[in-house]
This record gives C-alpha cells, structure tokens and sequence, in this order.
C-alpha cells in the first residue's frame, strides 16, 4: 500500500507547468469503452433497437471531451473550486428526494431534466467526494506527515453526508462505493492505522445495526441471501443463476459477438446495465472476459502509479480515492457476476450502459490525468 | 488487489472452462422450446374412393392467463363467450387461473371462427393449427369406422384398428424461445417435418351401406326391436360390401351416444343363431354321405333328446320329409335327426371348418370369437340343439362367411373389409388376396345351395318373404331364442335371415339379424324383407344381371 510517507521527498519542486500527459490513459478508456459499446449494442440490438448504443455513444463522446477538459485544468485550481463542486453534488442528491427525482429498480436516483434527459447525480457525487476528500486528508499542515485526527474526523464527516442523502434514496451499491472511496483515500493519505481500525470497528457496528434494525430494503437482502443460498433459476437467486449461465456457456472462446442465444433471449436481467460482463462472458468467452480484467487492471495500476508519483498529498489522496472508485466498482460488478459478491447494482466502469455513470468515471480519469500532469519531473 | 484478481480469474476458468459444457446444457434447456407438429390423418374412403374419414384443417383456442391483465379479463370472457357460445362463468374461471401458461378453450374450430376471434387482438388468447377429423357421412358404416379421440388418436372401429397406418407420424420444431416467450430472433430453429398419415380404402360401396343401414334401422324401429345389423359380402372375394347396425353411433358427435352404442355390432355381438346354423348341420352329415337332400326322414313335432324334450315351431302332424323339406321348412326334429348320423366330433369339426370358435381373419375391429363349447363338453340335449343352432354363440359376420362359403362352391374366403391403403408415394396398393381354404365339396354346396333355394322358392318354405323378382335366391332363417344376461336365461329373439343370389352363380352374400324384436320375431317375418329390400338395392348397384323368374 501506497502511504505518505514512501510518497517522494518533497525537496524536489514541482513544476507548475504541466508535464507531458500519460498516452496509457486514454487508451485504455477508449478501448474499455469501445468493448462496451459493442457490448450494448448486441444485448439491445434487437430489442428495443439502436437507442442505447446511440445514447452511450453520445454519453462516451461526452465523457471523453469532459475528461480532456479536466485534464487540461490546473489541480489547484481545480482545488479551489472543490466547495462549489461539494456543495453542488450535495443539493443534487437532494434534489433526487424531492418530486425532481424519479424511482428506478426501488431506489430514487435520478433527476430528470427533460424528455429523454436524466442524471444520477449519485455517480457525479462521487467526483466531488474524490476532490472533497483530499482537502482534509491532502493538505497537511506544515510539519505533518500523515493528517492527524482533525483531518481524519472532518473527512469523515464531509463524506457522511452525501452518504446519508444517498441512503436515504436508497441506493446500497453506490453507498458502499462512497465507502470504499473513503477508506482507500485514509489508507493513501497515510492516518494511523488505529483509526482505521476503529472506523472499521465502527462500520461492522452500523452494517450489524443495520442488519438488526432493517434498514436494508427486502429487494437487497434477497441478493445478498442469494449469494449464499441458491440456484433457484427463477426465484430470490434468478439474476445469479442466469449470469452464471450466460457466462458459463461461453467456454473459452465465445459464441462470437451477436451470437449469444442467453443475450438475444434477455435471460439475464439488467443486461447492458449492471450485467453487461455477462454479454462479454457468452459472446466473447474467457478470452474476451479476461481481457476486460487485464485492461482494467492495468489502467488501476497506472491509477496507482499515477497516485503514488504526485508530487502533492493533494494529488495522491485524489488519485488514491479515484482509483479505490474505480477498483471496488469493478470488483464488486464482475464479482457479482461470477457469484463471488453479493447482488449490488454498481456499474462496471466505461463498460455498462449509462450515460451518468460513463461521464462521471471518464471526468475522474481526467482528474488522474491532471494528478499525473502535475507529477515530480525527477520520475520521467 | 492481485489477489482478488487470480481469485476472478479462477472463477472465470472453473464457469467458462470447467463447468461450461454443464451451464451450455442449462441454457439450452431454457432456451429450446420442443414443439410437436401434428401429422395429417389418412383418409378412410369406400371402395370407389369417397370419403368416410377425412382430416382438415382447424383450430385451437387457448388462453395464457398469465398474461392477461385483469382489468381485459371480463371484456376476454364476454367476448370469447359469445364466439364460442360458451357459458361466460367458464372462460371467467379459466382466466382467473393465473399461474396457468396454457389452457385450452375449444379444440377443432372452423378457420374463419378462430381468425374473427383473434381479429380482436386480445392479449393472451391464442391460436394454435390443428387437425380435425369429420366424417362426411355422419353416422354412415359408424360402428366399423369408429372414431378418433381429442388427443388424435383412433379410440373405436377400423379408426382404432388402423391406428397406426392412419395417424402418419408426428413431427416435431425446437425453437429457441427467449425470457419473455418470443423467439430469439438470430437462433436457428430446428425442423422434423410430419409425416402424414396413410388413406386406407375400404371394400364398403357407400351407397350399399347407406341403403343397408336405412333399411335395417327402418326394420329395428318398426319391430321396436333392440338393435340390428346387415353384412352384404362379395361372394368371390370375401370383401364386405355393406355393415351396417342399428342404432349406429353418429361419428362426428360421438361422445351423445353411450359406449355400449360405439361398437360394430356385425362383428362383435354374439348371439345364438337358431335354424341358420342348420347349414351347418347339413353340410356335415351330406359331406360324410350319411344323408343326402333327398334322405326321407319321418319327422314329428317333437323329438325327445336325453333329458329334454325338443320341439319344432309349429306343431304338425307326423309326416314324411325330405331333407331338402327338412332344412327348407325349418324342421327343428328333421335336422336332430340328420345330426344323429354323424358324430358329434365331426359336427364340431365342421363348425370350427366354418369359421366358428374364431376370429375371421380379416381384422375386423372389435371382433368376437363367439362361444363354441369342445364337443367333449357337449350334454346330451346339447348335442341335439346345436344342431339347429342354440347353445352355441356366434356373431353375424361368422354366419356371413358360412354362406359365402356355401355360395363360392364350398371354398371360404378370409372376410376382407380393406382393400387397400396408400404407400409412401401416395400410390393406393391393394391388399394382398385373402386366404381361401375348402372347406365342403363343390358337390355339397352345390347341394345345399339348391336345398337353400327351396327354403326361399318353395311352397312352405320359410324365407318366401326373401324373394327378389327375376333372380334365383338361395337363403335361410332363423328365429333363436335369445339369451339375455338381463332376465338370466332366454327372453325374446333373435330374428336372421341370410341368403345369396344369383343362386347358380353366386355373387352377393346378405345377412340380416334383428335383436329381441317386439313386434313379430320370425327371422322370414322380420328379417328377411330387410334382406330383400338391402340385396335389390345392391343388385342393381353392382349392375348384376337377373338369372331367374
């Protein structure tokens, strides 16, 4: 694990102007969404026809500028902007609970804008939990190594609210992100290991209250019980149990892409959205599931280089949080799949369908990018 | 975070590697849809080719509860109900069957009523090709056609016996058939066409049939008698030109008739012939040369017999008779008297030459073996009346056969009733010949053919009310008390008459026998009009020629 204190020595100055940008990045973007385009495309291709692959085309594009633009922006301008953004992100996920917001699979996550124009302002939240983050954990006062308790508590406390708002839709997946998130930005930023323990503590406490008092909706503790009980192909366990299939069927090389029976007959449900490595596991077989997971691997791996090389705390914790989005999405969504994890419905990055979710992940590449941009030279 | 990652990747392998064939096999199976397709039924036609049996196209309505929204279902019922003219309460409770995919409304619709009826659109009514068999003659030949159930398959008569031949062989489709129940539209779809059934023709002469049929059922009403049937034979051949039975089942509404009114009663009822079984007799005692037609016999009205004392049906005085007399007036005493020549064995031998004790050989549905006790068994009044035919069972087609034999110069001929079915081109292919076995001298037939011909032609003889004008007929009858489980021995009648024309060349065997009739009970009374009326009709049909006065 990456700390502050095996970050660079800080005696080196970084250069305000910006370096040049990491090619590895865009890539590997490009080629996961690329894969994900084909991807949808062949599990609405013929129901209901061309209006997803045109939508997540337009969402891509979108992202992709939107990802160069945050690139191009200075961290500590970015920086000064982080309140703005927190603030935004936070009337957002307000906004959902009002009349604005509209109910989709039993959770309130959506603001619609206009006919055909939607967001979730839960995926873009996380952006501004990321930059949010790094405030208290990445600004060490003069002297400090890691953030002492005041910074500790006061990240806490900034990510508690929109986590709050978030449970309140409520939405267990993208809770659990904001979970990880703040956990992976603690461990980059370097606290005490104690406080970590005692977070850890305390969050088995809540997930047990939570347990016990039923906060969790029937539909989520379905999944989970799902997880460990059953085969059912048609009861509790019927999305497990038909990603299993659908993957299984696969083998090694595939069916070949638009050729999966499962996909064409919408056995499994929420195909192009949360259970889109399902589509790559029939058509593209081992071969091309593989693929998906040594390309996100090798663009976290960057993520992580990138966060380790910053020459600010600022950067490290940013990209540490990014990177932590981006690693327990993909884990928990391909793990979902394959029946290792609980049922949770968290997008596979750049891959699913969604325009909020495809936007908001290329914009936080744009950050790592601005994070590697403003790297120590010395390491070139 | 490579540790999470070696753990997916061994998942991946152990779904997409290990396991895979095991997953493709359940996707598959949830996938592929086997569906049956129907085979057309073989046709069943008479002997020149018109349709007895045929299969057309129909529908069936089905409803798939599941998938209709409640707030259509009264609108569906109330629809459907006056379509259909079903009572609305029934397809009300069908629909209220949610968790039911398929259930059949009405099976065997006219085409255009099912296209009106999913003219409507509504959701989860369905229309599914079927077949449906009709029989254009309605209750014509009913009991021998027989009929086919609703699963298709043939449940009486020739339908049942041909089952196999007519009903062709089931094809069957896999379609893939995706979550939502439509087909997957890139799946290939897999196809076992039907093969159709084959047509079997029949040696019936529809017209023959209708005219037998008519005239028995005229007959049985008239006498108010139990039932009835004709068998009109080709003499030559052994094919059964006409069976008919009174009452006789309406095939296309089968299921208003009682079971015991679905058979073929010519072939399966067995009863006890009375003084047609006196043929029999004579052929045996002729064929040992014990008598002759011309053997004198003095013959009372009553002639004692071990422990019973056995009567003629009239009372007469004590007279010399002829054996030709004898067997043309109908003595009951004459015949015991002839039979007292030969043994017992070779009465009983004759009988089974005959064709009694078995089966005919011709695969006819439902067919009986009558009841022909082992002459060991026989008691000593016994011996005496199954001479002229009581104590003995038989069934009217066993009788038939008896003077087709007599009729074709003393050669039996397998009864036939198919003549012949379509092989896999469609090509009709004629049965193969029947078996023929002598079973009398040409001599004795030809004997007893002229003794049968005073029984019609002669002053006194019994069957004078068989006469057909311009044709020679050679016949006999009988009158059998009947046996009746009902009132636990003998109640009532059985009422025959058969005979053959033209006698020197013979060509048509007729038999008509009438249960328990009310309203007289003498077989040349009762049954030998109907003979008359069903062997001028077929004369004349099959354009045979007179030969006589």
């Amino acid at each position: 694990m990456i700390t502050a204190s095996d970050r660079i020595p800080r005696r080196i100055a970084w250069k305000p102007a910006l370096a040049s940008p990491d090619w590895l990045l865009p890539l590997l973007a490009l080629a996961l969404c690329g894969i994900g385009l084909l991807l949808v495309w062949s599990a609405t291709r013929l129901d209901p026809g061309s209006t997803f692959l045109v939508r997540q085309a337009v969402s891509v594009a979108v992202g992709l500028v939107l990802m160069w633009v945050v690139s191009r922006i200075d961290l500590r301008v970015l920086r000064a902007y982080v309140p703005f953004v927190y603030v935004l992100a936070l009337v957002s996920l307000t906004g959902v609970l009002t009349p604005l917001g509209v109910r989709v699979n039993g959770a309130h996550s959506w603001i619609v804008l206009g006919p055909g124009v939607q967001f979730q302002p839960s995926e873009f939240a996380k952006v501004a939990l990321a930059l949010t983050l790094a405030v208290p954990l990445g600004e060490l006062r003069d002297g400090e190594r890691r953030p002492g308790f005041g910074g500790v508590a006061l990240a806490l406390l900034l990510a508690a609210v929109p986590m709050g708002l978030i449970m309140l839709q409520p939405d267990l997946g993208t809770m659990l992100v904001f979970a990880a998130m703040v956990v992976g930005a603690l461990v980059v930023s370097g606290a005490r290991k104690r406080w970590l323990a005692l977070l850890f503590g305390g969050a088995v406490g809540g997930a047990l209250a939570v347990w016990k008092f039923g906060f969790i909706k029937p539909y989520q503790m379905d999944r989970l019980m799902a997880l460990f009980g059953g085969s059912d192909a048609s009861g509790v366990g019927y999305n497990a149990a038909q990603a299993r299939i659908a993957i299984g069927s696969g083998g090694l090389l595939g069916k070949g892409l638009f050729h999966g029976e499962q996909t064409a007959g919408h056995f499994v449900p929420e195909q192009h959205t949360d259970f889109i490595f399902t589509v790559a596991g029939e058509e593209l077989g081992f071969a091309g599931t593989a693929l998906i997971l040594v390309l996100m691997c090798v663009l976290l791996w960057r993520g992580l280089t990138i966060a380790r090389r910053s020459a600010t705390p600022y950067g490290t914790v940013l990209a540490g949080a990014v990177v932590c989005w981006l690693a327990f999405q993909t884990f928990v969504n391909v793990g979902m799949t394959v029946g290792l994890t609980p049922i949770v419905g968290v997008p596979l990055p750049f891959v699913s369908y969604g325009g909020s979710a495809t936007v908001a992940t290329l914009a936080a590449l744009g950050l790592l990018q601005a994070v590697h941009r403003a790297r120590t030279p010395a390491f070139d | 975070m490579a540790f999470v990652l070696s753990l997916f990747a061994g998942r991946l392998v152990q779904l997409q590697g290990l396991d895979s064939k095991v997953l493709q096999a359940k996707a598959a199976q949830q996938r592929v849809l086997l569906e049956s397709l129907p085979a057309r039924r073989g046709t069943i036609t008479d002997v020149k080719g018109h349709p007895l049996a045929i299969t057309d196209e129909a529908r069936e309505i089905y409803l798939d509860p599941a998938d209709v929204t409640p707030a259509r279902r009264d609108q569906i019922a109330t629809t459907l109900a006056k379509e259909l003219t079903l009572p609305k309460e029934q397809i009300a409770g069908m629909l209220a069957k949610t968790d039911k995919h398929y259930l059949v409304v009405v099976r065997d619709l006219d085409p255009m009523r099912a296209k009106k009826i999913m003219s409507y659109g509504f959701k989860g009514v369905g229309s599914k090709p079927t077949y449906r068999r009709t029989y254009p003659g309605g209750n014509l030949a009913g009991g021998l056609i027989g009929f086919v159930g609703t699963e298709g398959r043939g449940l009486t008569g020739l339908e049942r016996a041909y089952d196999k031949v007519l009903a062709g062989q089931d094809g069957q489709q896999s379609i893939e058939i995706g979550r939502d129940g439509q087909r997957i539209p890139m799946t290939r779809s897999t196809r076992q066409s039907p093969v159709s059934g084959r047509s079997v023709r029949l040696t019936i002469d529809r017209d023959v049939q209708w005219a037998a049929q008519e005239a028995i059922d005229k007959q049985v009403r008239a006498t108010r008698a139990r039932s009835g049937s004709v068998i009109v034979m080709d003499i030559r051949t052994g094919q059964i030109v006409a069976m008919a039975n009174s009452p006789e089942v309406d095939l296309n509404h089968w299921d208003d008739y009682a079971p015991s009114d679905w058979g073929n009663r010519a072939a399966a009822e067995v009863f006890e012939p009375g003084s047609t079984n006196k043929v029999i007799t004579a052929a045996a005692a002729i064929e040992s040369g014990a008598v002759t037609p011309e053997t004198r016999f003095t013959v009372a009205d009553h002639i004692r017999c071990a422990d019973r004392v056995l009567r003629d049906a009239h009372t007469h005085k004590t007279e010399p008779m002829t054996f030709t007399q004898v067997i043309g007036e109908s003595s009951n005493v004459g015949t015991i008297m002839a039979a007292q020549r030969i043994t017992s064995q070779r009465l009983y031998d004759m009988f089974r030459a005959f064709g009694f004790g078995a089966t005919s050989g011709g695969r006819l549905p439902g067919e009986e073996e009558g009841l022909l006790p082992k002459w060991e068994t026989w008691s000593g009044s016994q011996r005496c009346t199954i001479a002229y035919g009581q104590g003995i069972s038989v069934t009217a087609l066993q009788v038939a056969s008896v003077y087709q034999t007599i009729a074709n110069g003393g050669v039996r001929i397998t009864p036939t009733i198919v003549a012949g079915a379509t092989d896999e081109h469609g090509r009709m292919i004629a049965a193969p010949a029947p078996a023929q076995t002598r079973v009398v001298s040409a001599t004795t037939a030809q004997e007893i053919t002229g003794m049968l011909e005073g029984a019609v032609e002669d002053q006194g003889g019994t069957g004078s009310e068989a006469a057909i004008t311009g044709y020679r007929v050679a016949g006999k009858t009988g009158t059998a008390m009947r046996y009746d489980q009902k009132c636990m021995g003998y109640c009532g009648y059985t009422a025959t008459f058969v005979g053959f024309t033209p006698a020197q060349a013979p060509r048509l065997v007729a038999l008509a026998v009438i249960q328990d009739p009310k309203n007289g009970h003498f077989g040349g009374m009762v049954a030998a009009p109907v003979f008359k009326d069903v062997m001028t009709f077929a004369l004349k049909t099959r354009k045979i020629p007179p030969d006589g006065s």
